[in-house]
This record gives structure tokens, sequence and C-alpha cells, in this order.
């Protein structure tokens, strides 16, 4: 059994008296796709937001690589690559421009910055776009740019926050293709309040509710039958 | 510290994609420019004290406009969000749009120079005062920058921002006034605390440690509000 790269324990966030975000605890492991399921305001981005260290939750702690979020943030923080929701870019600068700055904040070497730079645009197909600025680009390129500069240090955690909002039906697909791809040499959590997205991309889906973890449920593995996740999330649902 | 380069550059880069700095530096030239001439013509003769204090004043309008964007831009577009995922520290990301906001300043500054320089054409200038001079106006500079910054962090509208930072440096620059009607020990506490009273002596040519430890420690306390406002979110 691999080691998990997120280990999350007790996760809560309280924000004044809501507690958006109550004893959560989950962990992915390399190679697997964690989809965080849930309607919106469930507490899928809070949980994202204390992941990447943008959030200092209320109890608990997270790992990630085996670095503590709050008392070594900075490690923890280059372990993982992040693209949050509606993808927020700079949109004044150059597809490239930004690149090599996420690059440098990254901590890569400035000798590395071109390769790695090669080697995202190959991968998200951005070589067409490579010289325009961020405004200038539709939503699903924008999409994959926020990708791009997620996997520019090879990072062993990605996480992506409701990835296919607002995307087209054919972007649709090959994000979900991505994710898959990607989901390889990386340990993946995806957010999405939609089943069937949850369900076409992630090995395992974390049912949440009003910042509660209902359940974790296997979708896919070795000798393992296919669950209907639309039922098991009404039947998980309908009790409360 | 990780990444604070980077983050320079990219500052850099966000001030001078926006107008704002154009307008800024423009403004900031010409009403400078005005007050020499005028002054250079009404006396037929010149004192660089005015101008100084001018400058001081101009700075304190200008900055907030130039501070009001850093971090409020950034909240309100959601890329803060994007740039504290990275490996950088709090603190690296404050400093990073400190001293871009500073080497505008610092720009406005040299291109200043241009009215000492044209009045050594004429005469020989006491460069000593000139000289304390600009260190008090930089010193003032990272106090209003610092002040600016922190404040942009606390909200994601750029006015709100703006008004708040001008406001808490006009208080700031007349305490001096506020403190002569407060009673004892408000009023010297109100005093220690007037950037007017403290760039002062910059102005008329007496650098003082306890001024420049003043604009210093007000700079550092800034600072570390900014950063504790983006530990807080």
């Amino acid at each position: 059994m691999t080691t998990p790269i997120v280990i999350a324990r007790g996760l809560s966030k309280r924000f004044g008296r809501r507690l958006a975000v109550d004893n959560v605890s989950f962990s992915i492991s390399a190679g697997e796709v964690l989809g965080l399921l849930g309607p919106n305001g469930s507490g899928k981005s809070t949980i994202l937001r204390m992941l990447v260290g943008n959030l200092r939750p209320s109890a608990g702690s997270v790992t990630i690589g085996g670095y503590d979020v709050i008392t070594h943030g900075l490690a923890a923080r280059a372990q993982v690559g992040y693209v949050p929701e509606d993808v927020p870019l700079y949109e004044a600068m150059g597809v490239d421009e930004f690149l090599v700055m996420m690059a440098g904040l990254k901590g890569l070497a400035a000798d590395h910055i071109g390769e790695a730079l090669e080697r995202v645009c190959a991968e998200l197909n951005l070589s067409s776009v490579r010289q325009l600025t961020i405004k200038q680009l539709s939503r699903g390129f924008r999409q994959r740019v926020g990708i791009a500069q997620a996997l520019l240090n090879k990072p062993p955690l990605l996480i992506l926050d409701e990835p296919t909002n607002g995307l087209d039906p054919r972007q649709i697909i090959e994000c979900r293709e991505l994710i898959l791809r990607l989901a390889g040499d990386h340990a993946v959590l995806v957010t999405s309040h939609i089943l069937s997205e949850i369900e076409k991309v992630a090995s395992r889906a974390a049912i949440l509710l009003d910042g509660r973890l209902l359940a974790i449920e296997e979708l896919k593995g070795d000798g393992l039958q296919p669950i209907d996740l639309e039922s098991r999330f009404l039947a998980l649902t309908a009790t409360l | 510290m990780n990444g604070l380069g980077v983050l320079y550059r990219k500052e850099m880069a966000a001030i001078f994609y926006s107008p704002i700095a154009y307008a800024v530096i423009a403004v900031f030239m010409l009403l400078m420019g005005y007050t020499f001439c005028a002054q250079l013509f009404h006396t037929r003769g010149l004192s660089l004290v005015p101008m100084l204090f001018q400058a001081a004043m101009l700075l304190i309008l200008t900055i907030p406009l130039l501070t009001m964007r850093q971090f409020a831009e950034e909240l309100s577009s959601g890329t803060l969000e994007l740039l504290m995922s990275t490996p950088v520290s709090d603190l690296a990301v404050v400093l990073g749009k400190f001293f871009a906001s500073l080497s505008v300043v610092v720009l406005m500054l040299c291109l200043m120079l241009a009215y000492p320089m044209a009045l050594a054409n004429f005469s020989e200038p006491d460069w000593g005062p000139i000289l304390s001079g600009y260190i008090g106006l930089l010193m003032l500079s990272s106090a209003l920058i610092s002040v600016g910054l922190a404040i942009s962090a606390l909200t994601s509208n750029q006015m709100v921002a703006a008004v708040l930072s001008l406001g808490l440096s006009l208080l700031l620059w007349m305490a001096e006034v506020i403190g002569v009607l407060l009673p004892q020990p408000f009023d010297q506490l109100m005093l220690s605390l007037s950037l007017d009273g403290r760039f002062a002596p910059f102005a008329t040519g007496a650098v003082y440690l306890s001024d420049f430890g003043f604009f210093f420690s007000f700079s550092m306390i800034g600072i570390q509000l900014c950063v504790g406002a983006l530990a807080r979110r």
C-alpha cells in the first residue's frame, strides 16, 4: 500500500457562528483521483483553501507529502499545484510571462524554467496562444493555462476546484481526459457539484453536505462492482 | 527570501500596466513644476524648503492611489488565492509590493531632482539640506506605503482602500495640530506621532536619529500589520 500524499484529520473551519467544515478526514494516494462532491456551499472550496494554506483550520490537521500545512506551510505548498475555481489569472500578462512568473514563485531554477514551460505547454496544447495576453484567451484556454501553472514544478498533488465550470461540452470532455491522464503521475483532488463529473474522473468520491463528510465511496478499482453514485448520494442525503 | 525578486518584478510590471502610475507621476511632476516656477518668478529667489513640504503633501495625496490596488485588486479578482498557494511567504508578498511602490516614489523623487539641478545652474545651492529633505521624503513615503498596503490588505474595494489610507495619512500628518487640543500626556503622544513634526527637521537640514528611527519603525509596523491581515484571512 502506498503512503498517502494528503492526510487530513478532523478538519474543521468555523466562520463566526457558522461551521463551514465539520470534522472532515480523508487521505489521497499517488495515482488516485479523489472527487469532493457536494452542493454549492457544502464546504468543498473551504477544504481546498485549507489544504493550500489559504485558510487556517479552526481544528484538525493536514499534511501534504509529510509536511504539516500550518507548521511547514511553504514546504507543504511546494507539494501542491492548485487551480482555484473560475481560474483567477493576471489578465494583463502574456501567457509565457505568467508561466515564467509562476515558475519563479514555485522555486524553479532559472535554467529549468524554459524546459518546464515547453513541457507544460506541450502537455496542455498551449503553443498557439503563448504570445497572447491572458485577457485574450477563451475560457477553455484560461483553464489550460491555470492547469499549466499548477504543473510547472511537477507537484505530487494537483488540486482542481470545479475544473469544468463554464466550459463547453468539448472542453469538458478534454478536461476530463486531462485529469485522467494527470492522475498517472499525481494524486488529484477534484471538486464538483455535478455527480456525473465526479463519476467519470474520480476513483473515490467523498460526499459532502453542510460541511460534513457523509461517506467516501469507491468508484473504480480491481474487482469493484460499479456503484450508482446518484442513488447513493440521494440515499445519504435523504436521511438528513 | 524565496520569490521576492520575482514578486518585485511582477509588481513593477503590474504598476506600469495600469495607467494609474503614469497619471500619478505626471500630476506630481506637473504640480511640482508649477510650484517651482511660481516660486521662482514670484520671489526672484528660491528656497527648496516649501517645495519639500509641497512634495510631502503631494505624496500623502498620491501614495494611496498607488497602494489602493495592491491587495484590494488581487482580493477582488481572486489572484491572491493563486499567489498565496505558491511556496512564498506572506512577508515576501508584502515586501514585493512595498518595494515596487517605493520604487515608483524613488522615480518621482529622481525626476524632482531636476529642480535643484536647475537652481545649480544659476546659484550654488546648499546640497546638505536638499539631501536631507530627499531622505525625509523617502522615509515619509516608506511609512505612507506601509499604511496604504496594510489598509489595502483589509478590503477588496480599491476606493475604500484609497480613502481610508488617505484619511489616516492626513490624520497622522496633522497629529501635531490635533495634539494641541488634547490634555497631557495625550498631547505629547500625538506630537510624537505627527508625520509633519517628524518630517520638518529633514526638510530644514537636520537629520535626527530619532526621526529616522520613527519612520523606520512606523514602516515595519505597517508591514507587519499587512502580513497580519494576510495571515488572518
